[in-house]
């Protein structure tokens, strides 16, 4: 992991959870955390998986739908957030932007710039990581204030001011997680700056220190090499040598360090052990600039011992080699022209938004990426593939999109010819039940009723029985009346009696039928106003159901050519970018060959001297 | 004679090789020492083009958010109409009692849904979030809805629990939420289902 790329990888690290701290916080004490909103708790469940193109849309969705009433700053601080992690930093930067104009706190406006710096830094965009860092007002946190100070230093360095560099990087706290690449840059810094000797002593005090894991050991071998080769280069082989070997033997460093130490050893005229190390490393892999090197520092190491014939040797070997490997570079060269690069990559690439993370880790066995190691831990690289990556899966969501929209466009043709065929029959048995004779029939009941209780009839409202006993009672008392005085006078009493106590039972029962025939005919007035009010709805739709059809139409007909610039846009860039990648995989084969050429005419150069040399010899000898 | 020593012999391709030599510690140092590629013109335009490209892709990346937006809205307005919209969500509020493996939901007896959650589905349900278990259209009135969930208990005991609720869906959208709380007193896990709007 180079330093750059690990800055990235910490830096979204530390953007994501400084964004969403409220979450992080919660989940780090295990305390019941509240979502107020749904939507907004189902935007984190997308996000916590680093799904953050779904993520995204939900919550642009959910923004639409207005359904972050509770957490409506923390979504658009979290899609800011999400944006920078898909890359989309300038969107990203207008939302902090606004975010500050809308007088944010001063802590979040803080912030909100210096993740807006780390991350245009981390894109290649100095001068604007420059002009965020700039806005920061007074300190951050602690921990993010030395962040902010390497960051600042390391922006300083792209500057070249390595001075003023080196005095900000002074002030990084020695146990911070920042401080051992604080320290390299400052070491790298000081010695750039002129200031060798303070530069050296913190590298080297940094190259002695033990690793706790494999991170920190890797960048032990870096400091160790750079030390090692600044050494070198100051003429200081003893203490170079010391320092190359604190080097691991197996690591990214590893090679560099063999080839170093041969140096190191030759510049000590000991070129016995120089042959050692650079013999150790000529078995090792070609591809490897250190291991090319030493196909001629070995022979040139055997004439400085006077063993010309095998250095000669060594060096015909070498010639053959690097012809060899330029032939491949060459091939290489022409199947990445053929522009079959981008695919080989991702070949084996089977996740679908891993997103800001995502790095190549290994590269596909095929002559095309044979020679890209160094250029695979290139962070310009990493970037590019990246977009690419990207790419791919965008013009995959916008083909499903592209599927999807005509099935939604036959879906809103099967309503609207369903709305048409149905509308006559429900219009026709809402018309029947909103009839004027239900009306009048109903006005009827009520004036009836309203008579009833005017005149206090409980007959009026008689049960089915009383009624038939009402009937008979009348015969009977008609049939008494025709025969007059012939009547039996019990017969009438008893009439009279059965009279009374049917008028009696009508009365004691007259309030509760009078209220249930009231509530009934309110029930009924409730009915036909329903059917009203259904009738009504019918009739309304009857206008502005084609209406809204034809809304639903005109947006699908708008989003479709929307949909097709994108997937052709879409498609361009994949194009572009991966001929970008290709041109970024020629110029490293380029500066490949172009060494191993400098290497073949060294070659070259020394052979024919050594054979020029022995002709010389051969004709100045004495004829025997 | 090849063998034969001679110091003039010697010299000259010897400083030309030494000369590799320190141009590698240079280059070396200079690969070390940067932070940043420094590799001459080609790598300058490289970088040129990847900004002007990235910009685009940014630009891009931007729009098709853009687009999925509306064409979500689009599919909600249109499948799913505010007047006849049900949405389920579920949540984990802690969990230590009971780890969720799946729902099984049903709507007036028929099942709707029937989800199975991955190891990082339940990181994610753990950390906060919430599952949008089913999104569907219901007529206004009453309606039975059970869900079944099912899991790990404590010592890993199989464990399966339903909890049911009736709701009364109006005109509005209905926003219903299952959570999975623990129950201190009782070290197990409760069920609460939530009706938002």
């Amino acid at each position: 992991m180079t330093l750059r790329s690990f800055l990235a990888a910490r830096i979204l690290v530390l953007v994501l959870s400084g964004l969403i701290s409220s979450q992080a916080a919660a989940a780090r004490s295990a305390e019941p955390r509240v979502v107020k909103d749904p939507h907004y708790g189902e935007v984190l469940f997308y996000f916590y998986q680093q799904q953050y193109f779904t993520a995204l849309s939900r919550l642009m969705t959910a923004q639409h739908f207005n359904q972050f009433q509770h957490h409506a700053d923390e979504a658009e601080l979290l899609r800011g957030g999400m944006l920078l992690s898909y890359g989309v930093h300038l969107e990203a930067g207008r939302i902090f932007e606004r975010l500050i104009a809308q007088g944010a706190a001063p802590a979040v406006r803080n912030r909100a710039w210096f993740y807006l710096a780390k991350i245009r830094y981390q894109r290649g965009y100095v001068q604007e990581a420059e002009q965020a860092l700039a806005q920061i007002e007074g300190k951050l946190p602690a921990e993010l204030d030395e962040e902010r100070q390497i960051l600042h230093a390391l922006l300083l360095m792209q500057r070249g001011e390595y001075r003023a560099a080196a005095d900000l990087l002074k002030n990084v706290a020695g146990n911070s997680p920042w401080s051992r690449y604080g320290r390299y840059n400052l070491g790298v810094a000081l010695v750039r700056a002129g200031e060798t000797q303070p530069g050296i002593a913190l590298l080297d005090q940094l190259g002695r220190e033990p690793a706790q894991d494999e991170e920190m050991a890797s960048l032990r071998d870096k400091v160790n090499v750079a030390l090692g080769f600044s050494l070198l280069q100051a003429d200081r082989a003893e203490e170079a040598k010391a320092s190359l070997e604190r080097v691991r033997l197996s690591g990214l460093m590893t090679n560099k360090a063999l080839l170093g130490m041969g140096w190191a050893q030759l510049s000590l005229n000991r070129t016995e052990r120089a042959l050692v190390y650079w013999e150790e490393l000529r078995q090792r892999g070609i591809l490897d600039s250190a291991v090319q090197e030493s196909m001629l520092a070995v022979p040139f190491a055997l004439g400085k011992l006077g063993a010309y014939r095998q250095s000669l040797e060594r060096y015909e070997e070498a010639s053959r080699l690097y012809e060899q490997e330029m032939t491949q570079i060459d091939q290489s060269v022409a199947a990445i022209r053929a522009g079959k690069l981008s695919e080989l990559l991702l070949r084996d690439d089977t996740s679908e938004e891993d997103g800001w993370f995502w790095t190549l880790e290994k590269l596909p066995d095929a002559p095309e990426a044979r020679y890209l190691v160094q250029l695979m831990a290139g962070h310009d690289f990493q970037e590019a593939l990246k977009n690419y990556r990207d790419l791919r899966f965008l013009i995959a969501r916008l083909d499903q999109w592209a599927h999807d929209l005509p099935v939604y466009e036959d879906m809103l043709a099967t309503r609207r010819a369903g709305f048409r065929e149905r509308l006559p029959q429900s219009l026709t048995a809402a018309r029947e039940r909103d009839s004027a004779a239900h009306k009048e029939a109903r006005d009827r009941l009520r004036d009836t009723l309203a008579r009833i209780i005017l005149d206090d009839d409980a007959e009026a409202l008689a049960n089915e029985r009383e009624h038939d006993q009402g009937l008979r009672l009348a015969r009977l008392e008609r049939l008494l009346e025709r025969q007059g005085s012939a009547t039996d006078p019990d017969t009438v009493e008893r009439v009279r009696l059965l009279r009374g106590l049917l008028t009696w039972d009508q009365a004691v029962a007259f309030p509760a039928r009078r209220w249930e025939a009231q509530h009934s005919l309110q029930e009924l007035d409730k009915v036909l106003d329903d059917t009203r009010s259904w009738r009504e709805a019918l009739s309304q739709a009857r206008e502005t159901m084609p209406r809204e059809f034809d809304a639903f139409e005109a947006r699908i007909q708008a989003l479709t050519p929307r949909l097709r610039a994108l997937q052709a846009r879409a498609r361009d860039l994949a194009v572009a970018q991966s001929a970008h990648l290709g041109e970024l995989a020629v110029i490293e084969l380029t500066a490949q060959r172009e060494r191993l050429a400098t290497y073949l005419t060294q070659v070259h150069f020394a052979v024919a001297q050594i054979y020029d040399q022995s002709a010389s010899e051969t004709k100045e000898a004495p004829a025997p | 004679m090849l063998n034969q020593r001679d110091s003039h012999c010697r010299t000259r391709p010897l400083s030309n090789v030494w000369r590799i030599g320190t141009l590698t510690i240079a280059l070396t140092l200079l690969s070390l020492f940067s932070p940043f590629s420094v590799r001459a013109a080609d790598q300058a335009a490289a970088t040129s083009q990847f900004k002007t490209l990235d910009t685009k892709i940014q630009d891009l990346k931007q729009e098709v958010l853009e687009l999925n937006r509306d064409l979500f809205v689009l599919e909600e307005e249109l499948l799913f109409p505010a007047s006849t919209q049900i949405a389920v969500f579920l949540s984990v509020d802690t969990g230590t009692f009971f780890s969720l493996e799946s729902v099984e939901l049903k709507i007036d007896n028929k099942t709707v849904t029937h989800y199975l959650y991955t190891e990082r589905e339940n990181a994610a349900l753990h950390r906060g979030g919430v599952h949008r278990l089913y999104l569907g259209n219901l007529r206004t009135g009453k309606h039975e809805l059970v869900a079944f969930f099912t899991g790990k208990g404590t010592h890993e005991r199989d464990y399966r629990l339903g909890t049911s609720l009736v709701v009364e869906k109006d005109a509005d959208t209905k926003f219903i939420e299952l959570k999975i709380r623990d129950k201190q007193q009782k070290l197990q896990p409760e069920f609460e289902v939530k009706v938002w709007k």
